[in-house]
């Protein structure tokens, strides 16, 4: 039962989500313009842009919409397995 | 609504760290052995849904955007304990990703997992339970979570705003400015979760908390009740 909803819903459900993200992003539908609370903050307000602070794990791939995509579905698999983890673990066994 | 380090007073981050490890560390007690391991595969996938949907920002023009939160729909599908779970693994790798600073973590996590969830439940509930009056309680499920989402989205602008309050140069008119955009975002994240739940409410109702004879009940249980011996207790869930 648990090895058909991995086969059935699991995998295909994070190719979906995979393919629908590197179509928004690849097309150019996903915007650039900074988000609400940078607008608000570094925009509107004036407040100084912090330059220091974590960059990223994948900070040494640089930037562009083909590493977003990439680093997006590792994201996106690692999340996945991490929940199934924490989850598998607090469950409880029938 | 990610909030990078150096911009809020340590002082703040701490005690937002403090207030949300509490949250998180009783979310997890809370939710523990309270749902079948059937479950797991189907939680997991949650997880990787609202990580996808923050990957990718919509436009508000002309000078802004925004992203789906997501914390309305997860508290509404599996409870806000298990909500803010997954927000707080979901926070983590994207503060792993540079998106949210690593110190602003605990902050971000209370605006967008612990206030959000137990906010966006509380008016879901509400709603759902004067539209479910009026119509079926598929649809008042959906657009009641709907419009929950964006009232949430707003307020936890307003929230974090207060927070900023704090930062030099950010003052009352800036308040204002992020709770407005938010207005527009808000109705982003109500279009996405509708969108969302709507494809769960036809494929896996039993994945959502709200609706009945669903497998979730008890994880999403918010007042204590003996599931074993109560089955009338789970509708402080939803009834």
């Amino acid at each position: 039962m648990e090895k058909e909803t991995y086969i059935k819903f699991v995998i295909p459900a994070v190719v979906v989500l995979v393919a629908i993200i590197g179509i928004t992003i690849l097309s150019g539908l996903a915007s650039d313009n900074p988000d609400g609370f940078e607008w608000a903050v570094f925009d509107f307000a004036g407040v100084a842009e912090p330059e220091c602070g974590f960059p990223g794990i994948f900070s040494f791939l640089g930037e562009g919409p083909l590493v977003d995509v990439l680093t997006g579905a590792v994201g996106i698999v690692i999340v996945l397995f991490i929940g199934l983890l924490i989850f598998k673990v607090t469950s409880r066994k029938e | 609504m990610h909030v990078p380090d150096g911009i809020i007073p340590l002082w703040l981050l701490l005690i937002l760290y403090v207030v949300s490890g509490l949250f998180l560390a009783f979310s997890i007690k809370r939710i523990n052995r309270r749902f079948d391991d059937k479950l797991v595969p189907y939680m997991g996938v949650l997880a990787a849904v609202v990580f996808a949907a923050q990957l990718v920002n919509f436009p508000v023009p002309p000078f802004s955007s925004g992203h789906l939160v997501g914390s309305t729909l997860l508290a509404v599908m599996v409870g806000p304990f298990a909500g803010i779970v997954i927000m707080a693994l979901v926070l983590f790798i994207q503060a792993l990703y540079g998106d949210g600073g690593l110190l602003s973590y605990g902050l971000n996590l209370f605006n967008m997992g612990v206030f959000s969830c137990f906010f966006g439940w509380a008016a879901s509930l509400l709603l759902f339970k004067g539209m479910r009056k009026a119509m079926n309680d598929e649809r008042a499920v959906t657009i009641g979570t709907s419009i929950a989402a964006f009232i949430t989205t707003v307020v936890a602008a307003f929230v974090l705003g207060l927070e900023l309050l704090s930062v030099s140069g950010f003052n009352e008119l800036a308040l204002a400015a992020i709770t407005g955009v938010h207005l527009i975002i808000g109705v982003g994240e109500a279009i996405l979760t509708s969108a969302i739940l709507l494809y769960f409410v036809r494929a896996k109702p039993r994945l959502i908390s709200f609706l009945k004879d669903s497998d979730v009940q008890e994880i999403a249980e918010v007042i204590e009740t003996d599931w074993a011996t109560s089955q009338e207790g789970t509708k402080v869930v939803a009834k």
